[in-house]
């Protein structure tokens, strides 16, 4: 197309937009709204379940302890915080693992299934739920051989030198990487600590309040201007009492 | 949203009708006489300016808030009133000749609109004819002309579904004897023209009273308090009188205008039962009547309310109510609570939050809403409802807090008024977060 075409055009084109913006007839909207019957209504977001944090669904009881002994090794109670078990973290991700971050539901889990290069993350066909089960029935076996005790019955210094093994990648599992299992763990243990306590873990806030993050709230014109200063806000939850 | 103005006045209209049949009920008292109807049936363009003006009548007495459904054909009724009695449904008053009116005579239509007589006898007040009384022949004659254009659907309804004993019409005979006041508006010679204008609105078509007016024992209007605010269903209906604190006396007649005919107005915006008042009918009133209706209020005596003494910052309520509203109310209501004009209220002297009875602000609260959608103002902006998400003690503070704070003084509202506001209107529980037992992790 020539150049004075598509200028001929766009000339055309504005003037019939700007034309019909001036001679349309008083009164006449796009679409004329009026309220009362047939009115536009925004659809309801169903409000977020808490989770109970009396209920166990996805570890067996053996499992739990173990992934008690091992969240309270990488968050334990100090000046800072409680353990992670006290925030909650082991209840968060018995939750998390039977719902749908467990299924790892928004992940493709066709194959082919190949190793990917570090920049291309998670490969593997496990989901975050095989991979507890599989990764915490390994990682006992191979601590009882190594030691003749379980993890959680080991003295708190080798449950340390256990853990930090496992992150260099020394241990040799069956079907898991030790260190990418250590890295599931890491995760695991500060989304619960840090996510909002209607999940489950974060009890009381405990994490926003260690690092000074105020939760759910929408509006900080009136601190906005505040810079490099702690603020000291009163976090809140989605759900939780003020 | 199910509640309606018309369904409110069924409810306590009904409960003094049931109280008075009682006693009186047994004998029917016809007081009532048809007024002679004199207008002449136009053709042509003037038939077409009478069905104009038919539509204007119908819009200002609210028809379709109660005799279309929300979302079906329009007058075709079936709109359910959920009394403590039992269910009444609105008629079909489409031209329908089997299950609608169109096969009714004007002498009939006058009857049933200004009279409370119906083809099975007397009405129900749900119907507003003690209001609809005062409308003049004229207006039912041209009423009448729009009203026979409205295209007939063929939907029966079984209007009176309520059980033994209130589904005896002639009870309201008795009721009818002690509160229904026959004759068309007189103007008076107090008001002036635009004044007298607006009285004839307000207390005829309009049907204010039947939300605004508190109502006595019997269910009737209570003498001397007119339009200083009632509480039906949930909602408070607030003070129509010139009182500067919990009344209209604070904002301007202009500020007034701009709230009924666009939904909202600088502090303002309409809740509950007001948003399809608004919606439905005084959006489409000319500003010449809006400006009759709200000078007419400003003739009525203020209410004497005396302010209350205001909370002190430091109470307990106070504290924690202000760290509510600084988490969840704050982002849209704004810091110093001035709201955003035309879409969000605001708390700072704003007379619904000073009423005395904060059933509406608990109601909102509870359920969210949606603002009133109008062809000035179409965005309608809502509010999100905090049944799930708020406990009963801090939605009490929070509302205490806002209802003594930026000049407010009002009295505090509990955490009770709240649990019982839940299961009145069937609210959700608070879903918030169980606190485990010990020894779990």
């Amino acid at each position: 197309m020539r150049r004075r075409v598509v200028l001929k055009a766009g000339l055309v084109l504005m003037s019939t937009a700007t034309a019909a913006a001036i001679m349309r007839p008083v009164g006449a909207a796009a679409r004329v709204l009026r309220g009362g019957a047939g009115k536009w209504i925004a659809r309801e977001t169903p409000p977020p379940v808490p989770v109970d944090p009396s209920k166990r669904i996805f570890f067996t009881p053996q499992e739990e302890n173990l992934v008690k002994a091992i969240f309270d090794q990488l968050i334990p109670a100090d000046d800072l915080s409680v353990s992670a078990s006290d925030a909650g973290c082991v209840v968060f991700i018995d939750h998390q693992l039977a719902g749908s971050y467990g299924k790892a539901s928004s992940r493709f889990k066709g194959g082919p299934f190949q190793e990917g290069t570090p920049e291309q993350g998670d490969q593997s066909k496990l989901t975050p739920a095989d991979i507890y089960k599989i990764g915490l029935a390994e990682m006992n076996d191979h601590c009882r051989k190594m030691s003749g005790k379980a993890f959680e019955e080991l003295p708190a210094p080798q449950q340390v030198e256990y853990l930090e093994a496992m992150e260099a990648g020394k241990f040799t599992y069956k079907t898991i990487k030790s260190s990418e299992l250590f890295t599931q763990f890491l995760t695991n243990v500060q989304e619960g600590f840090l996510s909002d306590p209607v999940y489950g873990g974060n009890r009381n806030m405990v994490g926003w309040r260690m690092i000074g993050f105020p939760g759910a709230r929408y509006d900080y014109r009136d601190v906005a201007e505040l810079k490099g200063q702690r603020l000291e806000i009163e976090p809140v939850s989605i759900s939780d009492r003020i | 949203m199910k509640t309606s103005i018309k369904k409110t006045l069924g409810i306590t209209a009904l409960a003094g009708g049931i109280v008075v049949a009682a006693g009186v009920g047994v004998i029917e008292y016809n007081l009532h006489r048809d007024y002679p109807m004199t207008i002449t049936v136009a053709s042509g363009d003037a038939l077409k300016a009478k069905i104009a003006r038919g539509q204007y009548v119908a819009f200002a007495a609210d028809c379709a808030a109660c005799h279309t459904v929300p979302g079906g054909a329009s007058y075709a009724g079936g709109y359910s009133l959920d009394t403590p009695f039992g269910k009444i449904l609105a008629s079909n008053i489409t031209s329908d000749k089997e299950t609608g009116i169109g096969a009714w005579s004007e002498q009939q239509f006058n009857r049933a609109v200004r009279h409370g007589i119906g083809s099975h006898g007397y009405l129900y007040p749900a119907m507003p004819y003690t209001a609809y009384a005062k409308m003049t022949d004229q207006d039912i004659d041209d009423l009448w002309a729009y009203i026979r254009t409205v295209p007939a659907v063929d939907k029966a309804v079984v209007e009176n579904q309520l059980p033994f004993p209130y589904n005896q019409r002639f009870l309201l005979a008795g009721w009818n004897f002690l509160f229904f006041h026959t004759g068309v508006f007189e103007p008076r010679k107090s008001l002036n023209p635009e004044q007298n204008r607006g009285a004839y609105l307000v207390e005829g078509a309009g049907h204010c009273a039947a939300c605004h007016t508190p109502k006595n024992a019997l269910g009737g209007d209570s003498s001397g308090h007119a339009f200083q605010g009632g509480t039906l269903q949930g909602w408070y209906a607030p003070d129509l009188t010139p009182n500067p604190y919990i009344g209209l006396g604070g904002q301007s007649v202009a500020d007034i205008v701009t709230y009924l005919k666009t939904g909202s107005n600088k502090t303002s915006v309409a809740s509950g039962p007001m948003t399809e008042a608004v919606e439905n009918s005084t959006q489409h009133l000319t500003d010449a009547d809006l400006h009759a209706i709200v000078t007419y209020l400003r003739t009525l005596p203020a209410s004497s309310t005396s302010v209350p003494i205001v909370l002190a910052a430091n109470d307990p309520r106070m504290l924690k109510g202000k760290l509510v509203f600084q988490a969840a109310c704050m982002a849209c209501h704004v810091p110093n609570a001035s709201g955003i004009p035309n879409m969000i209220p605001a708390f700072a002297k704003n007379p619904i939050i000073n009423a005395p009875d904060p059933s509406s602000l608990i109601h909102t609260v509870l359920r969210g809403m949606l603002g009133p959608q109008t062809w000035q103002n179409p965005t309608g902006a809502g509010m999100p409802r905090f049944d799930w998400k708020m406990p009963d003690d801090n939605m009490a503070d929070v509302l205490t807090f806002i209802r003594n704070s930026w000049g407010n003084a009002a009295p505090p509202v509990t955490a009770a008024m709240i649990s019982q506001m839940r299961k009145n209107i069937h609210a959700d529980m608070w879903s918030g977060i169980k606190k485990p037992e010990n020894g779990l992790n």
